[in-house]
């Protein structure tokens, strides 16, 4: 076990390097950089510009000298926040992290419920209910659900369309102001992962009762909430741990579109940010955070897994 | 001769009902604004960079020696006191404000005024600002005779004269001193630095900058401006500045009281909700009239730009760009890009600019015959009876625009272009991209045509010399060159020479007239339609002298009130 998570932490490693280098090189590649965003400016001031920022170096030299400012923990300087990357990550990758946790647990608490009541009853009003609305929000791409979310905020004014906090702390304190923020984006992100969750779990639920345990214990008198509740539910949690480390990887990455629509200031509306403005060094920063979040998801997932199913332990130990 | 312009400040501002009703002494005090931009600042030093967020902040906090009133196009001094000109326009001596202190509370004086100049003149520093106040790409020297005064000549005769001031703001050098000895002065205030050293003689302070989300500026109480019933300014107490990438969630902030006002004007897809918003009482919207600007065509016309490619033949021609300005229908593209709210152009200057528009230029009729009759005098002719062109060497009549991605007015009349031309056997590939990359191709001459917005940064063609002198930085069709390319450039050049040194207003006017007909015969940019500017604000949002450009609602942002 010990060997195999060496190996997937020296993967992790890996990814981020190559993730980060990549992003660096395309950004730094790709036509124009921080300093062309008006047009009409000499091109004397122009070069006078790339020189202060150091973009008047070839990508190589710029990447090798990212590099070794990478193996001192030196991911460099942001070009327009004028700050290292190494500072401004972590701000924006926890509030994403908030929105992450929120959108999250709000799919768990919800998603999983109903996809035991979908999984678990052949028929039924409710079911077919749950089952439709389901459809419907999985169905709908993540910007649709947030311009419906936003829309209804401004169009009741019960709650703040955007950003994270108010300018002005009102009344009920900066606890309940982060809280009333999060509605909206918690909502965009986790109603649909709520309604993936549902269809996973049903789907897995269905399948769990059907299991010789399940039938034997009905036919011991073990009463129907309580199997259900109890021994299917953990055989059929296991789908669910298998995405749900990848789903958390994702979250953590940032959500480009909710973010930028609700103008919630993670980790997603700052990679776009720094790629808009050809932020090379922040755009490598933010990539690598990114891949960084994705690897230990998928480590999860798989620890998870492990914890769940006896078989996938065993997997897992014969390859570590 | 000397001739004397002594104003007041509070003597220049309007004592007349202001655009939404509200007389100025009835001016609500105290509030806060509430304001979005779409994009995070560069930096907080106008130096450093000439976005329009840094340019708002710029205007927030920093003051200037003059003002360009948009609404009027008057020169209205605002740290200056007055000025006397001698030395037929040449020397212009500048009386400064007494008692005017930075909001730190150290006193302003002229030195401040030679700092400005030295920041944007020092060559190490890469100031955004060089070019915008150099007189006919000339520095204009500076001397202080006393610790309120201020000379300023000219290198040669500029009539535009202190207009362009208004580009500069002026910085404390007890701050940014250090900054400009050590050839860094772009490099100063930039985002990092704590909002309380930034320092200024505008009507606000920054009080707060978080990444991402807001700027938030309180009440500079040292501003030096005063309301006309001798009050202090500004009326606010506070503005705050919400970062709001998106404009749709904008739009809906402002439709449901969350947002006071946008700082640009609205989509033209946003003009329907925001009626009905108007309409049902929820917000104001205002027509400020037809745009001064335009978005453009134009082509690669450096010379050998387009290498080996045969097709330089004809892509370079006055001729195409003729047939292209006949082919496109005016009419269509003001409906299909602006939804009607827009104004046919057929040359540089748009009927906004009252004083420079020429209303005697002649107006290009859609005539898609007579374009197709004009592209065959230069060898395009339908050869293999497919309905689309070919040259001479019976390759297709086929370019690439470029525009930009992600601005719906751009890519619509890209598109519209491309259908138009595509009816007189013309194929246009549009190839949208980012701004930066657009900018970047352009900047190295790697495109064949381009569709974008050549703004201008003044009314006065004399402040906009980097546009029309060939060796201009912003001679868009051809950038910086060495010497004219063409013999109708070299007439420009001469022109706008004469033009730009004339005091007589009227020789002025003619000369610019005869600009705009040369610029009308060769079509180096080709104009279509220019919009209908529109803006919107909350009810509450008061006393506004709204401007067609932008930021359309702040430019004069110490006499914006809101109700309460």
């Amino acid at each position: 076990m010990t060997r195999y998570l060496a190996r997937r932490i020296g993967f992790a490693l890996f990814l981020v390097i190559a993730v980060s280098s990549a992003s660096l090189v395309l950004a730094r590649l790709a036509p124009g950089d921080f300093v062309t965003d008006t047009a009409g400016i000499r091109r004397q001031t122009l070069e006078q510009e790339r020189a202060r920022y150091g973009l008047d170096k070839s990508v190589g030299a710029q990447y090798l000298d990212w590099l070794a400012a990478v193996a001192r923990l030196d991911f460099g300087y942001s070009l327009q926040y004028g700050r290292p990357v190494r500072d401004l990550i972590p701000e924006r990758a926890a509030n994403t992290a908030v929105l992450a946790c929120t959108a999250l647990a709000f799919a768990t608490l919800v998603g999983l419920p109903l996809g035991v009541v979908t999984g678990s009853r052949r028929g039924g009003t409710l079911p077919d209910a749950i089952r439709a609305v389901s459809l419907l929000l999985l169905s709908m791409p993540p910007l649709l659900t947030s311009l419906f979310l936003v829309f209804v905020a401004a169009r009741t004014g019960w709650l703040p369309m955007s950003g994270m906090h108010s300018a002005t702390v009102p009344a009920g304190g900066a606890l309940v102001d982060l809280l009333r923020h999060l509605v909206v984006p918690a909502a965009a992100i986790g109603l649909p992962l709520a309604a993936m969750l549902e269809r996973l779990q049903a789907q897995a639920m269905s399948e769990a009762v059907k299991e010789p345990f399940v039938i034997a214990a009905l036919a011991r008198g073990v009463p129907r909430s309580r199997i259900v509740w109890r021994g299917a539910l953990k055989a059929a949690l296991r789908p669910i741990a298998a995405v749900y480390g990848l789903v958390i990887g994702t979250l953590l990455s940032g959500s480009f579109v909710v973010e930028v629509i609700t103008a919630w200031p993670g980790l997603g509306s700052l990679m776009l940010q720094a790629l808009r403005t050809r932020d090379v060094f922040l755009v490598a920063g933010c990539a690598g955070v990114g891949a960084l979040f994705l690897a230990l998801g998928t480590l999860v997932s798989d620890l998870a897994l492990a914890a769940l199913d006896p078989r996938a332990r065993e997997s897992q130990a014969e390859r570590g | 001769m000397a001739v004397l312009c002594t104003f007041a400040a509070t003597g220049c501002r309007s004592n007349r009902p202001t655009a939404d009703g509200v007389p100025s002494g009835g001016v609500p005090r105290g509030g806060e604004l509430l304001a979005s931009v779409r994009s995070e600042p560069r930096s907080f030093n106008r130096h450093a960079s000439r976005d329009t967020t840094t340019n708002l902040l710029s205007n927030l906090t920093q003051a200037k020696l003059v003002r360009i009133n948009p609404t009027t196009q008057a020169l209205e001094p605002w740290l200056a006191d007055g000025w006397t000109t001698a030395d037929g326009g040449r020397r212009v001596t500048i009386a400064l404000k007494h008692d005017v202190v930075y909001s730190d509370g150290h006193p302003f004086t002229s030195d401040d005024v030679l700092f400005a100049f030295e920041a944007a003149y020092d060559e190490q520093g890469g100031s955004a600002l060089a070019d915008s106040v150099e007189a006919g790409g000339k520095k204009l020297q500076v001397t202080a005779t006393d610790a309120h005064t201020v000379v300023i000549t000219f290198p040669a005769p500029f009539a535009p004269g202190i207009r362009i001031l208004d580009n500069l703001p002026i910085l404390p050098r007890h701050k940014l001193g250090g900054a400009l000895k050590a050839g860094g002065i772009a490099k100063a205030w930039g985002l990092d630095t704590p909002v309380s050293e930034i320092v200024g003689l505008g009507p606000f302070v920054m009080l707060e900058y978080v990444p991402g989300q807001r700027v938030v500026f309180a009440r500079n109480p040292r501003y030096f401006g005063k309301a006309p019933g001798g009050g202090s300014l500004p009326y606010l107490d506070r503005i705050v500045v919400e970062i709001i990438p998106d404009q749709s969630a904008e739009l809906l902030r402002l439709e449901s009281g969350q947002l006071d006002m946008m700082t640009s004007e609205i989509a033209p897809e946003a003009y329907a909700p925001l009626k009905r918003a108007a309409d049902e009482g929820r917000v104001k919207l205002l027509d400020l009239g037809v745009s001064r600007n335009a978005d453009g065509l134009w082509f690669n016309l450096r010379p050998g730009a387009l290498g080996q490619d045969t097709r330089a033949a004809w892509l370079q021609r006055d001729e195409l760009r003729r047939a292209i300005s006949m082919a496109v229908d005016r009419k269509l593209f003001a409906d299909t890009v602006f939804f009607g709210a827009g104004v046919p152009v057929y040359g540089p200057e748009t009927p906004a600019n009252k004083i420079w528009y020429w209303p005697g230029l002649p107006q290009t009729a859609h005539d898609p015959a007579a374009a197709m009759q004009l592209l065959a005098s230069i060898g395009l002719a339908d050869r293999d009876g497919d309905g689309l062109l070919e040259d001479a060497q019976n390759r297709p009549a086929r370019f690439t625009l470029l525009t930009q991605k992600g601005r719906p007015n751009l890519e619509r009349g890209a598109a519209v272009i491309r259908d138009e031309l595509k009816k007189i056997g013309l194929t246009v590939d549009v190839v949208a991209l980012d701004a930066r990359a657009v900018i970047d191709q352009f900047l190295h001459a790697r495109y064949e045509a381009i569709y974008f917005n050549a703004d201008k940064t003044d009314l006065d063609p004399g402040t906009n010399p980097d546009f029309w002198f060939s060796s201009g930085s912003a001679h868009m069709w051809n950038l910086e060159e060495k010497s004219p390319a063409t013999a109708w450039e070299r007439r420009i050049d001469e022109l706008m020479t004469k033009q730009i040194a004339s005091a007589d207003d009227a020789e002025r006017k003619a000369l610019y007239n005869q600009v705009q007909q040369i610029f009308f015969e060769h079509q180096p940019i080709v104009y279509f339609v220019a919009p209908r500017i529109y803006v919107a604000h909350a009810v509450r949002v008061t006393n506004l002298t709204p401007a067609e450009f932008r930021p359309q609602l702040l430019w004069r942002p110490d006499t914006v009130a809101v109700g309460r």
